[in-house]
């Protein structure tokens, strides 16, 4: 099956507001899927929705052919725009405890979570407790946390924000080499500069409603622009031009 | 987790030692209060009782004398019992210095002088005995034409009840604490990407659960420890009042069931709506919020009376089956056997019912409370999608 995540006629509404109307959209294996929008626009819903944390209003969210569940954890990794982990705890035994609840032994989790942090620069801080860590190391662990048992599925919420330079690249890389071992990636991100340089396709969102969706290619030409910020600030022009 | 059961420990032993120390101290200054002068005027005083207790009695006429030798030093103390003492029922105490612990001495003194007195003319120290310190009474009492255990048939269901104030105090709040930490964390959206919320919560539960038979058992361990190095030292003899023995504990087990069932269901109750408030409120609503809980379990014991005296009372009825009110109620009623079965039965029902309802609730609006970081939820979002 090329198709990792379906998304059919997805609707939220949450109280008595809507969220999301009648969302459409797939993501392939090995792709990276930019999913655009501004802040309260219903990226986060349509996440949350397609993790099985909301319930859809309307429509399928399926990931391999399947709504999601916790029962297949080892699917999906998932870093939230809202960071947390456990701070009281060590940085190795936040990656061994979530790892052990995607499913992995306490060994593999511990092996796989030592050569990550060794990987990201932070392999002798492994035994401190989490809150010891700065900002960016903590995000870096929370990274970390998804990719633990090489998921088919990773959906990473603004990865780099509050990252430096040098960090942002060593993410972007680490999701590279897993986009290319075939893993499908939605990318969160109000960066357009990461899309341009990751995406194979994109969805920007407003107000729920999809306004431009398909290749990085597809949409600049379709909406006539050179580059997919100039494409976000034409969707989002009307509101300017209101306000 | 033993950290709570080990500083109580601590105290008590801490109180304990104060006590005896401050007991010894007592004794140690009563040997050695000498040069007290007492003045009797009353009459009830006689001379050869004060002279047994190595003081001097002194004439009313020197009072003003002795008063002035106290000031200076000369006499550690003076009493003084005036004429109008039955009516006035007061009397004077004058201390040469301001350590309380002597200056309770000299009182003391006074007090004992003129119980003493009082008790004399009984005669025999054993008469005076049983005048001053009354008797221990045994107390026998018949139940369907039968001798009846007494107290002893209340104190095994009593330990349920018990139990439940020790985790309503030292657990429940445990529960509320881990959710609210876990949102503001933020780490309850990763949690629940790979769990079940129905597996959270009763994670939850069942940490809390463990938790608390820790810390009962550690509890217990300590007042084992106390009560085996206090009989080895000689220093305790154990005297139960209203005729407790415990080599004659009643073991029944309906009461025992219900007793059970009841501590369960009630913690698993309590559980629920911890939970629930931690989910809906953000964490400092929820912790005044939770102050509901704590006042619940007390309430009942403003009408205590009326739980143990008239059981078929109306307001005795609703505390029962109302939900915040009905675990210790259930529990008070059941140590003392003023519920029959079929009460009993149908409060242990409801009971369950609302638990379960608790927990369904908690599970329910968990996932949507878990992710309101500032906000309450609505009552409305909890019923909709």
């Amino acid at each position: 099956m090329n198709t990792v995540v379906s998304v059919t006629n997805f609707s939220l509404k949450l109280g008595d507001k809507q969220i999301v109307k009648e969302l459409n959209f797939e993501v392939k294996k090995g792709e990276v899927f930019a999913f655009l929008g501004a802040n309260g626009s219903g990226k986060t819903s349509t996440i949350r929705s397609l993790l099985n944390i909301y319930e859809p209003t309307n429509g399928e969210l399926l990931i391999n052919g399947k709504p999601y569940s916790a029962d297949r954890a080892t699917v999906v990794g998932y870093l939230p725009e809202e960071r947390g982990l456990y701070t009281r705890i060590s940085a190795i035994d936040n990656l061994i405890y979530f790892g052990e609840m995607k499913g992995l032994s306490r060994a593999e989790a511990r092996v796989k979570g030592l050569a990550f942090l060794e990987e990201v620069g932070l392999g002798e801080k492994a035994n401190l407790k989490l809150k010891k860590l700065s900002g960016g190391q903590q995000q870096k662990v929370q990274l970390g946390v998804a990719i633990m048992g090489d998921p088919d599925l990773l959906i990473l919420d603004e990865p780099t924000k509050g990252l430096d330079p040098i960090n942002r690249k060593l993410l972007l890389d680490i999701v590279d080499a897993h986009q290319k071992n075939g893993a499908a990636v939605i990318y969160v991100t109000h960066l357009m500069e990461e899309v341009e340089r990751l995406a194979d396709r994109l969805l920007i969102l407003k107000d729920g409603e999809a306004k431009a969706y398909g290749t990085v290619a597809e949409v600049k030409k379709k909406l006539k622009v050179k580059t997919i910020e100039e494409a976000f600030v034409t969707i989002y022009d009307d509101t300017l031009e209101e306000k | 987790m033993i950290a709570l059961p080990l500083i109580i420990g601590v105290v008590f032993l801490l109180v304990f030692i104060s006590d005896k120390a401050s007991t010894d101290r007592l004794d140690s200054l009563a040997n050695e209060i000498k040069n007290v002068a007492i003045v009797d005027e009353s009459g009830y005083v006689p001379a050869r009782v004060i002279e047994a207790g190595g003081q001097q009695s002194r004439p009313a006429s020197d009072l003003s004398e002795l008063k002035q030798e106290v000031a200076e030093g000369k006499l550690n103390g003076l009493i003084h019992y005036p004429a109008d003492l039955t009516e006035s029922k007061n009397f004077e105490v004058f201390v040469n210095s301001t350590d309380l612990s002597r200056v309770q001495t000299v009182q003391s003194l006074a007090d004992s002088l003129l119980q003493a007195s009082l008790f004399a003319p009984l005669g025999s120290a054993d008469v005076i005995a049983l005048a001053q310190n009354g008797a221990s009474s045994t107390l026998v009492t018949y139940e369907n034409g039968k001798v009846s255990p007494g107290f002893n048939k209340y104190i095994v269901p009593g330990m349920f009840a018990l139990a439940f104030y020790l985790i309503l105090f030292f657990s429940i709040g445990y529960i509320l604490t881990s959710i609210s930490e876990e949102k503001e964390n933020r780490s309850m959206e990763m949690a629940l990407t790979y769990l079940r919320p129905r597996l959270l919560i009763l994670g939850k539960l069942i940490g809390v659960i463990l938790v608390t038979l820790t810390q009962l058992a550690f509890m217990g361990a300590l007042i084992a420890i106390a009560l085996l190095l206090l009989t080895q030292t000689d220093a305790l003899t154990l005297q139960l009042p209203a005729g407790i023995d415990l080599a004659k504990l009643v073991f029944d087990p309906v009461a025992i069931f219900f007793g059970a069932g009841f501590l369960i269901a009630g913690f698993m109750l309590y559980a629920g709506l911890m939970a629930i408030t931690a989910a809906a409120l953000p964490a400092r609503q929820a912790n005044a919020f939770s102050s509901v809980f704590y006042i619940a379990g007390f309430a009942p014991f403003y009408m205590i009376q009326l739980i143990l005296t008239d059981p078929t009372n109306p307001v005795t009825t609703f505390v029962t089956f109302f939900p915040l009110t009905s675990p210790i109620v259930s529990l008070v009623r059941n140590t003392v056997g003023n519920m029959g079965i079929a009460e009993s039965s149908l409060a242990l029902a409801t009971m369950t019912a609302f638990m379960l309802l608790a927990v369904w609730l908690a599970v329910k609006i968990f996932p949507k409370g878990a992710l309101e970081y500032q906000n309450a939820l609505s009552f409305k979002s909890l019923f909709r999608s």
